[in-house]
């Protein structure tokens, strides 16, 4: 096997995370204010990562005797992780000194977390996803409890790793049963041997294991449990990350094992599973959340419903869908760490300010925050002109393609349900009269990022054409 | 039946047993030692497979790591009150139900399997291909593994550190 | 040859070296009493037999005659398991040291070493990581706390200096290419011994076997002063001596795995050129991995009797932030070598 050196162009942004998780692991050792270097060194490898992978979306190969490919998708999902993780190092300066968790390794962890995802989005090889999802998984149970003084970040990051490892159980065991029956780890050998093993009970078995295993990784309803608890546990930023990229990672990573199906006629095996999937989650995060009274909590258990629209574009197993689905996640990162973003800034010293009754009269005490909040809730509830209506409305179409329309109603009734506790917010922020209500200290790092996001919340919904297009090209 | 079917017998009656008593005792050190045993009977059946590298790993991994620190946490905690601490065998009949059919399952696997079965020599050491694999095929993973590894002991540090 | 005559051969090799290593942990335990003794300007053993040379003898009846006690706290079980672990496991891992080249004897050709493995030195790795578990249960299974203490300390102790020394034998096996103990005593012929081409190597590797052997400056598994006696506080009789032993052997054992890796082995650079026969020329390699293993023994006991005991942080932070950087230094300098010359 030789390496070119294009070969090392190709793979340049896991070679640059990769290094800056090293040389931030030096910096922290040797430089003195080092948590004051670390974020914005690692905002610096963030970016250039991101807009590298961007900017070579075209070269695709598969490299590394088949372990990996870039370009393509990949490239879109490492552009994803990379701008998201440096808005959220945005996010983080001001919130750790707020939160007492002032270290630099929090930086170094959120590195090798993101290094983590990339192995997902890019993997080819069963292998490759397991230690894509390992990378990411850990510094995630490390970054949950990082505030350790607090019992409900300890209790979080416990429950998340024990749940996790349960996950990581399943996910390792129905990679087993594949192998076992493909003789192979590699994406193409199951691809290529697929006509004779897609009848194999053994091999079905160990598909609907990996499912799910993964649908504990992207919080879909029976396997949700966790969600409300580590999300509303874990400091604010962390959980922005965990609930966009490790979400975003772990659906790439099921498109990827799924990918040998897809078009198949055996993958009806698997339809009515996802579909229960998707329908449970949906129905089941909207309801919830409506009855919730901490904005973290509701936006957990938004991330559920969330989690379920993505999944009809997988259920409906067409190319269109899983275009759909990446569209989807682009969206939903954005406007997720926006609003975790607001969320954060708000946020007091010893969880104060995160009920929602705290939002009361923000349109008047702080008219450019609340009018950002506002966006990302219209945009969340997928109202037009924003990001999340086109999310949504590339998903249903490619159910309605696959003959599968009372998954799109079941998805326009859940999203209707969910209009009312977004919208609810932005009721509370303009239109509630009296004077009660917090106070909020506003930092300008943090609103940077979060304009960013806004910004990039509004661009998606301006041109849903043109990135549909690109990513339609990029899905076979 | 010849010495390498005794061999092999004597090695699967040690691990089956072995982790039967590591479920079914009620003293956490004898589990960590029953668990030491089926170790030990696994590494004697990969000697078996003629996969000798992977055997030793088993022994330095698992029995001289991973149960050591079993062991060391367990010392550390057990008699901190003055009382050793039992674990406990409860729910032994939805246990073995769910058990026996898992069981089941896997037994149907086994035997509806199309085994296919293989005539070759035994390589005289596996470490050389081994080493090759993971320096060109699995070069990637090799060195990803060596970053997780240092994530691992990043965040262990965090968790543990004073403030 | 036939699986029988193999199997007799393979027998008569471990009763051999079986009654060597008890013969050789009795008269070094003496030893260590006369060396001492000289150290600190004493006379020493000298009453039984001629100079002392009976006493390890006297020694042996005495602790075979007195009471075995298991404390009440105990946990019988493991409290009689753990000195027989140690027992063996420290005479099994002599199986794959050679300790001379292949000699014609009554018409076969025996390899001296009981045990020509492939995975040589990994399985001595893997009973010293296994050798753990017999300080550790024997500490635990006491049921008191200088036995415990001295249990926890050693296995983290042990654990700790296992990766420098595993770090250290990477550095010889990139030389030998082959974790066979024959082809890595082949691989220092003439003047390229280990010890001279990769010095750090060499010291890491022995400051990690007094630490693997619980001897001074590192035995603070059984330090008098703080823990009574440490581990096998709450041993007596046999069980003790079955302790004692296993630490004796356990030197023997790593001064014969440090002649192995680092100093030729039994080779003596350019015998061959002395023109003997192969008989006297393999008698007098054989003694010289002896004459060797004895000065590294005696080293082993002068040390003991010099150096003070080192603190039990002192301890760690020597071995994970002194020893284990030395011990990769040691492997890029061998890899850069390897990669040179090669």
């Amino acid at each position: 096997m030789d390496i070119t050196i294009q070969d090392y162009l190709n793979i340049l942004p896991l070679i640059i995370i990769a290094a800056g998780i090293l040389i931030s692991v030096v910096i922290e050792m040797y430089a003195k204010n080092s948590e004051k270097i670390l974020p914005w060194f690692s905002i610096v490898i963030f970016f250039s990562a991101g807009y590298y992978a961007l900017f070579t979306v075209n070269s695709q190969s598969v490299l590394f005797s088949n372990m990996i490919v870039t370009g393509g998708t990949a490239n879109i999902f490492f552009f994803l992780f990379c701008f998201g993780a440096a808005i959220v190092s945005l996010l983080s300066i001001d919130y750790l000194k707020k939160a007492g968790i002032y270290f630099g390794e929090y930086y170094i962890l959120l590195q090798s977390a993101v290094l983590g995802m990339m192995l997902l989005a890019n993997a080819r090889d069963l292998v490759m996803i397991f230690i894509g999802l390992e990378q990411m998984s850990i510094p995630f149970y490390v970054l949950a409890g990082f505030n350790r003084k607090k019992h409900f970040s300890n209790e979080a990051a416990l429950k998340y790793f024990l749940l996790g490892a349960f996950a990581t159980g399943f996910i390792v065991f129905g990679m087993g049963l594949i192998y076992g029956s493909v003789g192979s780890m590699s994406i193409d050998a199951i691809m290529t041997k697929f006509g004779d093993v897609s009848t194999n009970a053994v091999f079905i078995i160990g598909v609907l294991l990996f499912i799910i295993g993964f649908s504990f990784k992207i919080a879909a309803f029976p396997f949700h449990m966790w969600v409300p608890d580590v999300y509303q546990g874990s400091p604010t930023t962390v959980t922005a990350i965990m609930s966009t990229g490790g979400k975003a990672a772990a659906f790439s990573a099921l498109f990827i094992a799924l990918s040998p199906f897809f078009g198949d006629v055996s993958f009806n095996i698997f339809k009515p599973f996802l579909s229960a999937l998707a329908v449970l989650s949906m129905l089941f995060g909207s309801i919830v959340a409506i009855a919730q009274t901490d904005i973290k909590r509701m936006l957990a258990y938004s991330s559920i419903s969330h989690a379920g629209y993505m999944l009809i574009g997988v259920t409906s197993g067409l190319a269109s869908g899983t275009a759909g689905v990446i569209f989807y996640l682009a969206a939903y990162t954005f406007m997720n760490l926006g609003a975790f973003g607001i969320v954060s800034m708000l946020e007091g010293e010893n969880d104060t300010n995160l009920k929602i009754d705290d939002y009361i009269n923000l349109g008047k005490k702080n008219p450019l925050i609340a009018g950002l909040l506002s966006i990302f809730m219209f945009a969340l509830s997928g109202l037009p002109p924003f990001a999340g209506f086109f999310g949504k409305y590339y998903v249903f179409i490619s159910a309605i393609e696959s003959g599968m329309t009372w998954l799109a109603i079941v998805g326009v009734i859940s999203s209707v349900i969910s209009v009312y506790f977004y919208l609810r917010l932005v009721v509370l922020m303009y239109f509630k009269e009296g004077n009660e209500g917090i106070n909020p200290t506003v930092s300008n790092t943090a609103l940077l990022g979060v304009v960013i996001a806004a910004l990039i919340v509004i661009l998606i919904g301006l041109f849903p054409g043109s990135i549909i297009e690109l990513i339609s090209t990029f899905v076979i | 039946m010849n010495i390498y079917d005794l061999i092999f017998y004597l090695f699967a009656t040690i691990t089956v047993l072995s982790a039967l008593a590591v479920v079914s005792t009620k003293n956490i050190i004898y589990s960590a030692y029953n668990l030491m045993l089926t170790f030990f009977g696994v590494a004697g059946l990969y000697v078996l497979l003629g996969a000798d590298f992977l055997a030793i790993v088993q022994l330095i991994v698992y029995v001289g790591g991973i149960l050591i620190l079993i062991l060391f946490g367990v010392m550390l905690t057990n008699k901190v009150n003055g009382m050793p601490i039992h674990t406990e065998v409860t729910n032994i009949i939805p246990a073995s139900i769910t058990i026996g059919l898992f069981a089941g399952i896997v037994l149907a696997f086994f035997m509806n399997t199309n085994w296919k079965s293989v005539t070759t020599e035994f390589p005289a050491t596996t470490i050389q291909s081994l080493g090759k694999l993971l320096m060109n095929e699995y070069i990637l993973i090799f060195e990803l593994l060596g970053v997780l590894l240092l994530i691992a002991l990043i965040g262990a540090a965090s968790i543990a550190r004073k403030q | 040859m036939g699986i029988l005559e193999i199997i007799i051969i393979t027998f008569v090799k471990i009763l051999i070296i079986v009654t060597m290593m008890l013969l050789s942990v009795s008269y070094l335990v003496y030893f260590e009493r006369k060396i001492s003794a000289w150290t600190q300007n004493r006379v020493g053993p000298n009453r039984v037999g001629y100079a002392g040379l009976l006493q390890p003898f006297a020694d042996v009846f005495k602790l075979l005659l007195k009471e075995d006690i298991v404390p009440d706290a105990a946990n019988k079980p493991i409290h009689t398991l753990a000195p027989i672990m140690a027992l063996v496991i420290a005479f099994g891992t002599y199986a794959v040291i050679p300790i001379g080249p292949a000699v014609e004897l009554f018409g076969y050709n025996i390899q001296l070493v009981v045990a020509d493995v492939n995975i040589g030195i990994l399985y001595v790795l893997a009973l010293t990581s296994i050798g753990v578990y017999a300080i550790t249960f024997s500490g635990w299974s006491s049921g008191s706390k200088y036995s415990l203490l001295g249990g926890v300390r050693s296995s983290a102790q042990m654990i700790s200096y296992e990766i420098s020394m595993g770090f250290s034998v990477a550095g010889v096996l990139l030389f030998s290419e082959s974790l066979r103990p024959l082809d890595i005593v082949a691989s220092q012929s003439g003047w390229m011994w280990n010890a001279i081409v990769q010095p750090i190597g060499f010291i890491t590797f022995v400051v990690s076997a007094f630490a693997e052997t619980n001897r001074l400056p590192f035995d603070l598994p059984e330090a008098e002063p703080e823990l009574v006696g440490g581990y096998h506080t709450e041993y007596s009789s046999m069980k003790f001596a079955a302790f004692f032993l296993a630490e004796y052997a356990n030197m023997i054992i790593a001064s014969a795995l440090i002649v192995t890796l680092y100093l030729g082995g039994w080779q003596v650079p350019y015998i061959e050129m002395a023109g003997l026969s192969a008989g006297l020329t393999a008698l007098i390699q054989v003694g010289a991995f002896f004459v060797k293993m004895g000065a590294l023994l005696f080293f082993f006991i002068w040390v003991r009797w010099s150096l003070p005991r080192f603190r039990y942080d002192q301890l760690m932070s020597l071995g994970w932030k002194v020893m284990f950087p030395l011990s990769l230094v040691n492997l890029i300098w061998v890899a850069v070598l390897v990669m040179l010359f090669n």
